[in-house]
């Protein structure tokens, strides 16, 4: 079928999104269509706006408005517990399971030589410079249980143990290869409750 | 399985088959369609051909689409299975329901002998770990995961050998990765061996009795990490030998300790079969191992599987011709038999269990069952 050109251009850009194809792209393509200017314009900013103001926390890692996260500001939180994640997304899945009280630290991904990711590319220096800088008894490693995850935790794990601070792993009751952010909540806590040591 | 339907199917351009609930023998001159007819009931039941895994090559001249129907039976209910493929596309349905392929792997059993496998005795030995690790995902789906993480610790573990690193910087990123590497190679280690033990108590017997007790078959795991000890032992061998090839490793950039080199011996009287079996001894021991297969699915799921037999008679002896049947008509399972030759002779064991089908050029016609002759 010959679209007119804008169209094209448009199901084009909404195909590089995660998870969508052609299909889904063409019914995002004609919801636009349909919709009135001001509302497109209203997402189109809502986008620029996200981008714009939205950046990684000085500290964590995890995604800021301004320079640091909520949970970096948040004055009730217990300091003296990191949780290490792969992704930003992966705090609002241990947030979601509302037991978690210390802070995060994200790496932005995990060892994998296959994608030529190494320890330079993820934030493992920040990681040791904050155990070293600040007062922490424990850090989880709560990295994704598989191949890539695991190696990450075995890493971290031989780099920060000589700084003296206990290192665990999240207990995973989850499907092994799987991704933390499809864990329900209830095996999420118990993952928590159950951590071991490195 | 009750019945099939084909359409557009290799050299079948439509077809319906009913069958026999025992023993199906399906015989024709060369090239007529006779193997083409028990893919088809294997594609049914694995949703891809032991012949190929290009889907296309199934699909009659010049067409681009085929269709299977099969009626089973199951515990007293019944169910249609129908899948259809069409310019790469495939649908697998069950009962109404839309499935996902390879969905219903242990629904419909089957166990398939083909000529290709005397490959497993013939070739080297990535062909029988290919053949183990089927076998074993096969009963044990936790294998099948612990092989897929092993494989995949040793790609990332190979490329890591291959970066230009110093020495000491590879060291440390090599550590966890060793560590992954030793954790689940002991676990696919140890289930292997479990499991071949397992085979051995099936695959010994049936050869015995296919040689007339004359020969002993024995299967032997050898493992490039072998102890006899427990999996803590395993562990810390596997790690010792790490070490110990380090230099080596570094050098050829590649992973030379773990599972991923083992092979499974297959032992004539005492002799390496590969080596020095007869092509008649090779194809016993070939068969054995697929009835062991079948055999140990009939001790997980009390029921046999469906056997496929493909051509499973040429270069046989007489005798071992007579012991097959013989077998076959001891065991309570539906079984599909291919053969370019005269089966006449050797039918009178099978009292009336049986129906013969004659294939030309794609076309079935039913000849007669155990009742008319
Ligand atoms: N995609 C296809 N379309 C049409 N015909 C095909 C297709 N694939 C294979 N054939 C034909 O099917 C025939 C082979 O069938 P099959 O392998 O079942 O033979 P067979 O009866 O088992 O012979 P043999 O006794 O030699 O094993 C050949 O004549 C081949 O040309
Ligand atoms: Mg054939
Ligand atoms: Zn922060």
């Amino acid at each position: 079928m010959a679209y007119p050109r804008a169209l094209n251009r448009l199901v084009e850009v909404l195909c590089r999104f995660p998870g969508i194809g052609p299909k889904t792209a063409q019914r995002l393509s004609f919801f636009l269509l349909d919709c009135s200017r001001e509302e497109v314009v209203a997402i189109a900013r809502a986008m620029v706006e996200a981008k714009d103001k939205l950046d990684y926390c000085q500290i964590c890692g995890s995604l800021a408005e301004s320079g640091f996260c909520s949970y970096c500001s948040d004055g009730g939180r217990d300091r003296s517990l990191l949780c290490v994640i792969q992704e930003p997304r992966d705090v609002l899945v241990i947030e979601r399971t509302g037991q978690y009280r210390g802070l995060y630290h994200v790496l932005h991904g995990v060892l994998s030589p296959l994608d030529g990711i190494g320890p330079e590319e993820l934030r493992f220096e920040q990681l040791e410079r904050r155990i070293a800088d600040n007062h922490i008894n424990e850090v989880i490693i709560a990295t994704n249980p598989n191949v890539e995850g695991d190696a990450t935790a075995g890493y971290l794990a031989r780099m920060l143990k000589p700084q003296g601070v206990r290192v665990t792993r999240i207990a995973f009751g989850l499907p092994v290869g799987g991704d933390l952010e499809y864990a329900d909540d209830l095996t999420l806590s118990r993952a928590l409750d159950g951590r071991r040591d490195m | 399985m009750e019945s099939l339907f084909l359409k557009n199917f290799r050299n079948y351009l439509q077809q319906q088959v009913y069958f026999h609930p025992r023993v199906n023998i399906i015989s024709g001159e060369n090239g007529f369609g006779k193997t083409n007819l028990i893919e088809a009931v294997y594609y049914l039941s694995v949703t891809r051909s032991f012949r190929t895994s290009n889907d296309h090559e199934l699909a009659g001249f010049p067409g681009r689409f085929f269709f299977i129907k099969g009626l089973f039976s199951k515990d007293e209910d019944k169910h249609l299975l129908q899948i259809s493929y069409n310019e790469n596309q495939l649908k697998v349905i069950i009962d109404n329901d839309r499935k996902k392929r390879f969905d219903h792997l242990c629904l419909f059993p089957v166990v398939v002998f083909s000529p290709d496998d005397l490959l497993i005795i013939r070739e080297g030995p990535a062909t029988r770990r290919r053949f183990i690790n089927l076998h074993v995902s096969r009963l044990n789906q936790y294998y099948f995961q612990e092989l897929r993480s092993y494989h995949r610790v040793l790609l990332q573990r190979n490329k890591l050998l291959k970066e230009k690193k110093n020495r000491r910087d590879l060291e440390k990123l090599l550590e966890p990765w060793d560590d992954s590497l030793i954790d689940h190679g002991c676990t696919v280690i140890r289930l292997r061996k479990e499991m071949i033990r397992l085979l051995a108590k099936e695959a010994t017997p049936f050869f015995s009795r296919m040689t007339g007790q004359q020969e002993e078959l024995s299967l032997e795991y050898i493992g490039s990490v072998d102890s006899e000890e427990d999996n803590a032992d395993l562990q810390l061998l596997f790690r010792e030998l790490l070490l110990k090839k380090r230099e080596v490793e570094i050098r050829r950039q590649v992973t030379m300790v773990g599972p991923h080199l083992d092979d499974l011996s297959i032992i004539i009287d005492e002799k390496d079969s590969r080596k020095f079996s007869s092509q008649g001894q090779k194809r016993t021991a070939a068969l054995a191992l697929k009835i062991a297969e079948a055999k140990m699915l009939y001790k997980k799921n009390g029921k046999w599987p469906i056997l496929l037999l493909d051509d499973v008679f040429s270069e046989f002896d007489n005798k071992r011709k007579e012991r097959i049947i013989e077998f076959l008509s001891g065991i309570d399972s539906q079984c599909f038999l291919t053969s370019s030759i005269a089966l006449d002779p050797f039918l009178m064991e099978m009292a009336r269990n049986y129906k013969v089908f004659n294939v030309q050029r794609g076309v079935v016609r039913d000849e007669k069952d155990g009742d008319s002759c």
